[in-house]
């Protein structure tokens, strides 16, 4: 039977969450302890044995036993990483366990404060940490309003059927889209087998136009969950059997002799994400004549001092801008009037399925602010699969990517 | 040949003082087959508002539209691009060289590094195949692709240092829309 499974957008962090064995701990000496004296004990221990460098750890774990009684241990101090010496705990500390006649036991806490939401749901696991996210702030990231997240199930959905629009094959697909007025920009299938080089310029220049409005911020709820279902019942074999030409899954398959004879012309890199990129450029290109923003793609940055002429190794080129803040502020002016924003600073793009390395790369370039993919790609994907360009930390942009699981979506694997 | 590589790597120089010229961040490359010069390429990012514009891709797309139009297929372009070195002022970065290894490209020359976004070993190792750990069947996987930096390091680094010291003084004040902010 049909399980109906929960739309879902599922936050891809940075870094991938590290599973509690395997993120570095250290031991430290714990004790249950009756509640009623925690805070005199935690005042005590704060000041005899304070916690140096693992300021992220709670210094009270605290378990509800059944019947809702609460069970409470305190971390005492550190203790040796070795297992054989074991009278290390400082005379101070030795007294009020003698006091309080507890019973100290050896355990493991996380050395480290947690990256990431993931990485603290691990480390709690172990013993309870606090936890700072990250200071940008990406709407999303903490959850979705209701209208969001409709808006972005909307999106996904058009996605998925553009992926799958083309003659016999499944594609990938993308849609770039500005958040804020909820419009699309663009967008592109994967024209990897089939590219009309002739009209493609007329095709790229009129089509953007036609903005798909009116598909997206309206409909309701149901509609969406039901045209998604429709969706995934209906034609995820299709979906299924024929994904060997969706561009990302298999960069490399493009020489292959095996795939359909393509009367039209082709082109190995144009991918859905790349077509969609070039779509966003020609759109402003036309929608702002003549205006050139003076930021420039690729930044240099020459630190050493600067009457130095040697060919040094140290020279460091950072290919992008980083002028690159106050762009989006930029759309808060009345969301009527048509403001530029540079490249595609705010926008978010929806992709078929999780991108390759070179269009994970593209969208960097490009400055997309989001990325919401539907389907992951284990073979060569670039946001958590193969690489994870999110948490490349040299890069000087980076967006926040969302997996936005479908329902009934395994049937598709 | 050594003196090859230079002069080879002259006309990629060349192509990035184009790109200089036309205000432009200066990187330029070339393609070379069968000891030709087959396509050249500028960067043309800010030109066309796409970022992905590189000097790499703009000369794939010429070499693409050329061996179509002159009706190669698809295992000959494969094949072609198996016999091309290209030189190229700057280390490709991650999208350049993911685009090289999807198309196969035998060797790669380049200037400068490129320690924010290099794609050839600064960040990530892209021409390094992993071929062994991945062969199954018939399915094509990722290919490598053999890359020297260190080429005219400094010319290309000077045209890197003049670009950001003329801070795009030539720079045309454009007629901006009126809806638009200015916000730098
Ligand atoms: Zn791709
Ligand atoms: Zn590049």
């Amino acid at each position: 039977m049909n399980k109906k499974q929960p739309l879902q957008i599922i936050h891809i962090p940075p870094n991938p969450p590290v599973p509690p064995t395997l993120q570095p701990t250290v031991n430290v000496y714990a004790s249950l302890i009756e509640p009623r004296h925690a805070n005199t004990l935690i005042r005590w221990l704060n000041q005899i044995a304070p916690l140096q460098n693992l300021h992220h750890l709670k210094r009270i774990h605290k378990r509800n036993l059944e019947g809702g009684k609460p069970e409470l241990s305190v971390i005492l101090c550190l203790a040796s990483e070795s297992e054989t010496q074991s009278n290390s705990m400082p005379p101070d500390v030795q007294e009020i366990v003698n006091s309080y006649n507890l019973t100290p036991f050896i355990t493991k806490v996380s050395k480290y404060a947690a990256l990431s939401k993931e990485e603290w749901q691990e480390q709690c696991k172990l013993w309870p940490t606090s936890y700072h996210p990250p200071t940008y702030n990406i709407d999303g990231i903490t959850g979705f309003s209701e209208e969001d997240a409709k808006s972005v199930f909307s999106f996904m959905k058009s996605t998925v059927e553009l992926a799958k629009s083309g003659d016999h094959l499944v594609v990938n697909a993308a849609i770039i889209v500005d958040p804020l007025v909820r419009q699309i920009i663009a967008s592109a299938c994967d024209e990897v087998c089939s590219w009309h080089m002739q009209s493609n310029k007329a095709k790229t220049e009129a089509c953007y136009f036609k903005q798909l409005e009116a598909f997206t911020a309206h409909a309701d709820a149901n509609r969406i969950a039901r045209d998604i279902s429709l969706l995934s019942n209906g034609s995820s074999n299709n979906l299924q059997k024929c994904c060997t030409a969706v561009s990302c899954l298999n960069p490399w398959l493009w020489a292959q002799k095996l795939m359909h004879r393509s009367p039209s012309y082709w082109h190995p890199l144009r991918h859905a994400a790349i077509v969609a990129i070039e779509a966003s450029a020609a759109r402003d290109r036309h929608l702002f004549p003549g205006s050139g923003h003076n930021g420039n793609s690729y930044e240099i940055d020459c630190t050493h001092s600067s009457s130095s002429v040697s060919p040094a190794k140290r020279q460091r080129i950072n290919l992008a801008n980083v002028k690159n803040g106050g762009e989006h502020d930029a759309h808060t002016e009345g969301s009527n009037s048509i403001v530029r924003p540079y490249l595609c600073t705010g926008y978010d793009i929806y992709l078929a399925w999780e991108p390759c390395t070179m269009c994970a790369m593209a969208l960097v370039h490009q400055r997309i602010r989001r990325i919401f993919y539907a389907f992951p790609n284990t073979e060569a994907g670039a946001l958590g699969s193969v690489h994870r360009l999110q948490g490349e930390k040299s890069l000087n942009h980076h967006y926040a990517v969302f997996r936005v699981v479908l329902p009934e979506e395994e049937e598709l694997k | 040949m050594e003196s090859d590589s230079l002069a080879y790597m002259e006309l990629a120089i060349h192509q990035a003082k184009l790109a200089l010229e036309s205000l432009e961040v200066p990187v330029g490359c070339v393609f070379i087959k069968d000891g030709k010069v087959i396509a050249s390429g500028r960067n043309r990012t800010t030109e066309t508002r796409n970022a992905t514009r590189h000097a790499e891709m703009e000369a794939i797309d010429i070499l693409m539209e050329k061996w179509q139009r002159d009706g190669l297929s698809k295992s000959e372009v494969a094949e072609n691009f198996s016999k091309c070195i290209l030189y190229v002022t700057c280390e490709p970065c991650i999208m350049c060289a993911a685009a090289l290894s999807i198309l196969g490209i035998k060797e790669v020359y380049y200037g400068c590094a490129n320690e924010k976004f290099g794609g050839c070993g600064s960040i990530l190792s892209l021409h390094s195949s992993y071929s062994e750990t991945l062969i199954s069947g018939e399915v094509p996987q990722r290919k490598g692709f053999k890359c020297t930096g260190g080429l005219m390091t400094s010319e290309a680094v000077s045209l890197f240092r003049t670009f950001y010291e003329q801070g795009n003084p030539n720079a045309p004040k454009p007629h901006r829309p009126l809806v638009q902010k200015e916000v730098e």
